[in-house]
């Protein structure tokens, strides 16, 4: 860990302030906000995230760590901590797929710690990426190759990679945001603005360095969710290696408003398996209309893994990532209220 | 979970044995207060942190310090440059010697594996010291390393000549195998795996004067403290180990590694404590761990089940200088009764680091191979696995015709299966299913040998009537100090809390590794031998003319609640007895040789231990016979039926070793074991990039362990066993008998679940989609 | 947040000027107490090498094992990834601080030593922790709760069957003693 500056701040502007550096992107900024620390720390310890200045945001908790449903509307504070959020009456009743994505993710105490702005800001897990004797990993020093394409990588990406970076999104949670069309607010310099949670992540393309949209010192603030009444037929359906705390192999956001056997909207979303947040409109468009059984459960499967690319040691995942969908869409499915 | 009391009948009148009780340093424990070595408060600590090196082969060209050295709170970096010829080269371990590797990390620029200590940053801080690790620079001169096995299965080799070759063998199994009627013929592999004890690899050193204390978890003080003693060439006695507690060794502490002696000379250079905590990722480096192994069993039989064909063939990956092997097959070999017998093993070298012990190091791998084959031969007899076990159950060595000294495995089998609920299991694979879940049931035979070492100990009874037990043994998570307060209480007839025990000090008398499973049968014999000892005093004391009890049958004398007892219902307390011997305590010295020590560890046993090196009587070997402790375990897996990944909710063992001595502990540790075993099975892979031999999931968020949520059902069922061919108490040990036979339990109940026979450890669901 | 706190102050401008040093002061198990240190040093680091209280376990210094959970406001988390310049003001208690030195021991503890829930005794003390906050929380209701909810704690030695056993014991006893 290089050494650093530590301040605390207690106004969004003023985060907003401290942050502002120039830099190629905003998770390798000189300056980096400090929330539940639990990707930041270990980053730090190795070696990967080298930030001079840490700005402790954990002061505005008391304005942005709320946990909102009114009217069917959600409104999550991005500091509000994961298992406060897992355990919330509400959002396990109404938006079950957010409380199943974050309860399923991490540990009791890394939940206590760890913010949703955070959460969805977490890097990948790449081991090339995470050990910085490797030579080669085009995330970390762009343009010195990729060391997994070839390498170890059973838990890397078959969906959204590129010649330069296969790198796994590895979080939980932002496939339930993209399975309820969240949309992110955000605090900068310029003012703030709202976005899509879709187009908060970027595909690794020719720079897997740059992983967001957001701009130095740019800070999230809330995630919101438009509700539904639907959205209580929804899950989230994690496959690992072991019953818990472990990252996702495949898993599958499921959101599905289904009237007397009929799809009316389905919104899907897949994790573990692509490198950034993945929503699968292929997927989507196969059920909307239809009748859902198992028989168009599987194709839904085939068109959302259609582009799929496996290569060496994952080359087993398009096939999870298929039986994953259709077990979560058929479950889904006979949800009962 | 049921647990039943072992009870072979009594061997003296303290009614200790066998009586489950608490942990003694339980409450040490819960506190947080029991001292682990990087636990010592120490004054004016500097802090070491190791560079290791990113290649695994070739040279380093040149350091680059500049940038470290400049950084707020350096003190001192150790590289080969400043530390060649510092450190004297030790034997290894599994040679005789002290080290876990006979690689001197910072002699040369050598390089020889990846990880391999290239230099030790000193500094005021961790914090300092870590950031000038990573600043140190280095250019290596590269060349394209070996990793392990090549792709392809490896190629048998001729295995009978019994002239040139040491592995066990008799008949033609070559010329029975082509003649069986039925015959299974498959290749096995397990991976590279490593310990993962919770505990990191610490050393701290301080100097006083030219007295060098090192506070290292270690599984063998004595070892260490000759090893450390010999590399830097000062006398024995000016080094003191102090190892009180240790937070899991499974063999991964049990011999000397490289980096205690450059601690111990960054704290002379800067003459002030160092304290070194090595990283999760380093600990995969900077000791040892288990090797993958690959094997070919041929199994050839009679349409009856009958054995007539065994062989098995082992290939091991070692270091490039190391010949380490674990070699199972001297117990794969014994395990049924069959005529013709053929083995072999290989070693292939590779720019690894030196492979060695790690929990139950030759059966784990060489029993998943046999015990997954048998499991194959029973599908193919149409025969319920248990009863082509009986079948070929045998209570001689079938080589050498040496009887067991005791062998319950079919008394383990129908206990364990009875407590499972085999007799309903269908035997079709994937009848069996609960929802979208397949259930798959399978078993498999669990032995381990029954190893002894010589071992002393000193047995103090103080003027107030407590008792003090001592021994450089170690406690590494058995339950060592609770079997041996419980042994001193047995034979001294005294309460439990009147007696302490204190262990992981070499200035203590010298005590075997914690590993073979052998520590609890020595040092409680040798406690037991002192307290005998003790009591013979005692009783001589009291029968002599001036005694309470004179005149009365010294044999009639007994020792029960803190008294000595006659016949005729007089007593004296310890107490009173004690001081009529004396003033101040009253203290035995025993030396304990085992039984079935061979004519040469008796000359020579005694004198090996006090130097350190690793001396053990194997119950492979044990003069006229052979002992081995037995088990038998089933499991239940689950797979889901789409997207496969497996559960083990449900195992049972049914253990035969012997005397049990502290129930409590020795039920953990079994448990502790069955439990390592489905771990084995179903998660743990060290995974390699084979390009540049170097691990890359070496930390515990990728390296798979089970999680609590892993585990539901565990029952261990211990079967009553009364052996004192084994040694005088009949103590087989048990700390590596648990995960022996886990591995092959599980393949089995996969393939009974799923109908694939997974051969490749670990199964995960990529295997069965 | 302490509005006095001399944190608050900016740092300087020049970024790669050397660390500060930070005089905290930590509220740890009841009591205040002192440390001067580098930003970078974390919570698990500040109690053992600072403090003194060598309770909490470094086993791999990532958030990886649970060895060094302890409780903040209440509240477990994993003391090494906690800088302890962030948990100044904040209630730290540690596995010294659940039952006093002499005495009866926190029924947790005690359950622990009932059922035989370690071996090692290496992961014990954050197993505690954090088995006593998954009462707190209301996270041991069942037994796939509790050992879900206890899962973010690595037992190598394996004790979790009995650890599943000790906080069963213990639930009621600590329901009892807070009623
Ligand atoms: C062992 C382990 C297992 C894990 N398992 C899982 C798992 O199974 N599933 C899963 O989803 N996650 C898992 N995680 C990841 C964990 O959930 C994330 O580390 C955590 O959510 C990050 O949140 P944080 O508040 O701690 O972020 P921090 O570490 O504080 O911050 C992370 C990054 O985001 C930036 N940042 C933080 N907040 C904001 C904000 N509001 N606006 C702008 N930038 C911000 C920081 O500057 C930093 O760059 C695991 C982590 C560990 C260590
Ligand atoms: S996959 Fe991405 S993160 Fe991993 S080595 Fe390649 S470039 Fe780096
Ligand atoms: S030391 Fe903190 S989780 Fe392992
Ligand atoms: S008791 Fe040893 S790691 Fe848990």
């Amino acid at each position: 860990m290089r050494p650093f500056s530590y301040q605390r701040v207690d106004s969004v502007s003023a985060a907003v302030q401290a942050g502002r550096i120039d830099a190629n992107g905003h998770l390798d900024a000189p300056v980096q906000f400090l929330a539940g620390g639990t990707t930041l720390l270990d980053l730090m310890k190795l070696d990967v995230m080298r930030p001079q200045r840490i700005v402790d945001i954990n002061p505005l908790e008391t304005s942005l760590s709320d946990i909102a449903v009114e009217s069917g509307d959600v409104r999550l504070g991005a500091l509000a901590r994961m298992s406060d959020v897992a355990d919330h009456p509400a959002i396990r009743k109404d938006f079950p797929v957010i409380a199943q994505s974050l309860k399923l993710a991490a540990s009791a105490q890394l939940r206590n710690m760890a913010s949703l702005g955070g959460n969805v800001l977490q890097r990948t897990r790449c081991t090339y990426f995470r050990d910085v004797s490797w030579a080669s990993c085009n995330k970390r020093i762009p343009g010195s190759g990729c060391a997994a394409l070839e390498g170890v990588n059973r838990k890397h990406a078959v969906l959204g990679t590129s010649e330069n970076c296969i790198a796994t999104y590895p979080g939980d949670f932002a496939q339930a945001l993209l399975a309820l069309d969240a949309t992110v607010d955000i605090a900068g310099v310029q003012g703030d603005r709202t976005i899509a949670f879709r187009d908060l992540h970027v595909k690794p393309g020719e720079t897997p360095h740059v992983e967001t949209t957001l701009l130095p010192g740019e800070i999230i603030t809330a995630f919101r969710i438009a509700g539904e009444p639907w959205m209580k037929r929804s899950l989230y359906l994690k496959i690992r290696d072991r019953e818990s705390y472990e990252f996702a192999i495949a898993s599958a956001a499921v959101a599905l408003d289904l009237q007397d056997g009929i799809v009316r909207q389905v919104r899907i979303a897949i994790g573990g398996m692509a490198t950034v947040p993945w929503r699968s409109e292929e997927a989507e468009a196969v059920l909307t209309g239809k009748p859902l059984d198992e028989e168009r459960a599987r194709q839904a499967a085939q068109a959302a893994f259609a582009a799929a690319r496996g290569r060496g040691e994952n080359a087993f995942k398009p096939e999870l990532g298929r039986e994953t969908l259709v077990r979560a869409l058929l479950e889904a499915a006979t949800l009962e209220f | 979970m049921t647990i039943s009391e072992s009870q072979v009948g009594p061997i003296s009148e303290g009614g200790m044995f066998g009586k489950p009780v608490p942990r003694i340093d339980g409450r040490l424990k819960v506190t947080g207060a029991a001292c682990y070595p990087s636990d010592t408060p120490m004054e004016d600590t500097a802090h070491a942190y190791l560079v290791t090196s990113a290649i695994a082969r070739g040279k380093i060209k040149a350091f680059h310090l500049e940038d470290a050295k400049a950084v707020d709170g350096v003190l001192d970096i150790l590289t080969w440059e400043n530390m060649k010829g510092k450190v004297r080269s030790v034997r290894f371990f599994a040679g005789g010697g002290y080290a876990s590797s006979t690689i001197m990390p910072m002699s040369s620029s050598k390089i020889w594996h990846a990880g391999q200590i290239i230099a030790v940053v000193i500094a005021e801080s961790f914090e300092a010291a870590r950031e000038a690790a990573y600043k140190v620079g280095v250019d290596y001169a590269v060349n394209k390393p070996k990793a392990g096995f090549d792709e392809s299965r490896p190629q048998p080799r001729p295995m009978t000549n019994p002239l040139t070759r040491s592995d066990p063998a008799t008949g033609d199994a070559e010329k029975a195998f082509a003649a069986a009627p039925v015959k299974i013929e498959a290749y096995y592999s397990t991976p590279t795996q490593h310990h993962n004890a919770i505990e990191l690899f610490s050393t701290t050193c301080v100097w006083s004067g030219d007295q060098l204390t090192i506070y290292e978890p270690s599984q063998y003080v004595h070892g260490l403290k000759n090893g450390v003693a010999r590399q830097l060439g000062i006398k024995p006695d000016k080094v003191r180990i102090i190892s009180p507690f240790v937070g899991g060794g499974f063999g991964g502490k049990a011999a000397l590694t490289a980096r205690t002696a450059f601690i111990a000379l960054a704290a002379q250079r800067l003459n002030r404590p160092v304290k070194l905590v090595a990283t999760r990722k380093q600990a995969y480096t900077v000791s040892n761990f288990r090797a993958e192994t690959q094997h070919l069993i041929k199994l050839g039989a009679e349409s009856n089940g009958q054995l007539t064909s065994l062989s098995h063939e082992g290939w091991e990956v070692s270091s490039r200088p190391d010949e380490y092997k674990v070699a199972g097959t001297e117990t794969t070999a014994v395990l049924y009764a069959c005529p013709n017998i053929a083995t072999r093993v290989n070693v292939i070298h590779a720019d690894r680091s030196t492979p060695g012990f790690m929990r139950s190091p030759a059966e784990v791998p060489y029993i998943f191979a046999i015990e997954s084959a048998m499991d194959e031969l029973a599908v193919a007899l149409h025969m319920d696995p248990v009863e082509l076990r009986r079948i070929n159950d045998t209570q001689i060595n079938p080589i050498t015709d040496a009887p067991y000294s005791s062998r319950a495995l079919m008394t383990c089998y129908d206990t364990a299966a009875k407590a499972f609920g085999w007799a309903s299991r269908n035997p079709v694979p994937g009848s069996m299913t609960d929802g979208d879940w397949l259930i798959g049931w399978g078993c498999a035979t669990s032995c381990y040998p029954t190893n002894v070492a010589p071992a002393e100990a000193k047995v103090t009874l103080a003027p107030n009537g407590s008792v003090r037990v001592q021994s450089a043994g170690h406690d590494i998570g058995t339950g060592a100090y609770t079997a041996l307060a419980i042994t001193a209480a047995e034979f001294l007839g005294v309460p439990l809390e009147r007696v302490s025990v204190e262990l992981g000090d070499s200035t203590l008398p010298p005590a075997p590794v914690a590993g073979g499973s052998n520590a609890t049968a020595s040092i409680c014999n040798a406690v037991a031998d002192a307290c005998k000892e003790l009591r013979h005093r005692l009783v001589t004391a009291a029968v002599a003319s001036n005694g309470p009890m004179h005149g009365l049958d010294r044999d009639m004398i007994t020792f029960s609640d803190g008294q000595l007892r006659a016949p005729d219902g007089q007593s004296e307390t310890l107490m009173a007895a004690s001081a009529r011997l004396g003033f101040g305590p009253i203290e035995a010295h025993a030396k304990y040789m085992p039984e079935i020590a061979s004519k040469t560890i008796k000359l020579v046993g005694n004198a090996m231990l006090g130097k350190g090196l690793p001396i053990m009587a194997s119950g492979t070997s044990a003069g006229d016979h052979i002992q081995y402790a037995f088990g038998a375990e089933f499991v239940e897996v689950r797979v889901h039926r789409r997207t496969r990944e497996i559960r083990a909710p449900r195992i049972v063992g049914a253990f035969a070793a012997g005397r049990i001595i502290s129930p409590t502990t020795a039920r953990s540790q079994l448990m502790g074991g069955l439990i390592w075993g489905i771990s084995a099975a179903l998660h743990e892979a060290t995974e390699m990039d084979h390009r540049f031999a170097r691990y890359v999931n070496d930390d515990l968020a990728e390296y798979m362990v089970p999680v609590n949520a892993d585990i539901q059902d565990v029952e261990v069922i211990f079967v009553p066993e009364d052996d004192t061919k084994v040694n005088a108490l009949g103590i087989k040990g048990l700390g590596e008998l648990g995960n022996v036979g886990t591995n092959a339990a599980v393949a089995n109940a996969v393939y009974h679940a799923t109908g694939q026979r997974i051969r490749d450890l670990p199964i995960r669901l990529e295997n069965l989609l | 947040m302490d509005a006095s706190s001399p944190l608050k102050s900016s740092p300087p401008e020049n970024l790669r000027d050397r660390c500060q040093t930070l005089d905290l002061v930590l509220q740890v198990n009841g009591r205040s107490r002192r440390v001067v240190a580098d930003p970078r040093v974390t919570l698990l680091d500040a109690l053992r090498e600072n403090l003194g209280l060598t309770g909490s376990k470094k086993g791999c210094d990532h958030g990886q094992c649970g060895a060094c959970t302890v409780h903040v406001d209440g509240r477990r988390v994993l003391s090494c990834l906690t800088f302890a310049a962030a948990a100044e003001g904040k209630h730290i208690t540690t596995i010294e601080g659940l039952a006093p030195q002499e005495g009866d021991l926190h029924p947790m503890q005690q359950a622990f030593m009932d059922h035989d829930a370690f071996q090692c005794g290496y992961c014990t003390p954050g197993q505690i922790m954090s088995a006593v906050a998954c009462v707190t929380e209301g996270h041991a209701e069942t037994d796939a709760d509790i050992r879900e909810y206890m899962s973010g704690n690595l037992c190598r030695c394996a004790a979790y069957p009995n650890i599943v056993d000790a906080i069963k014991q213990a639930k009621p006893l600590m329901r009892e003693r807070d009623a």
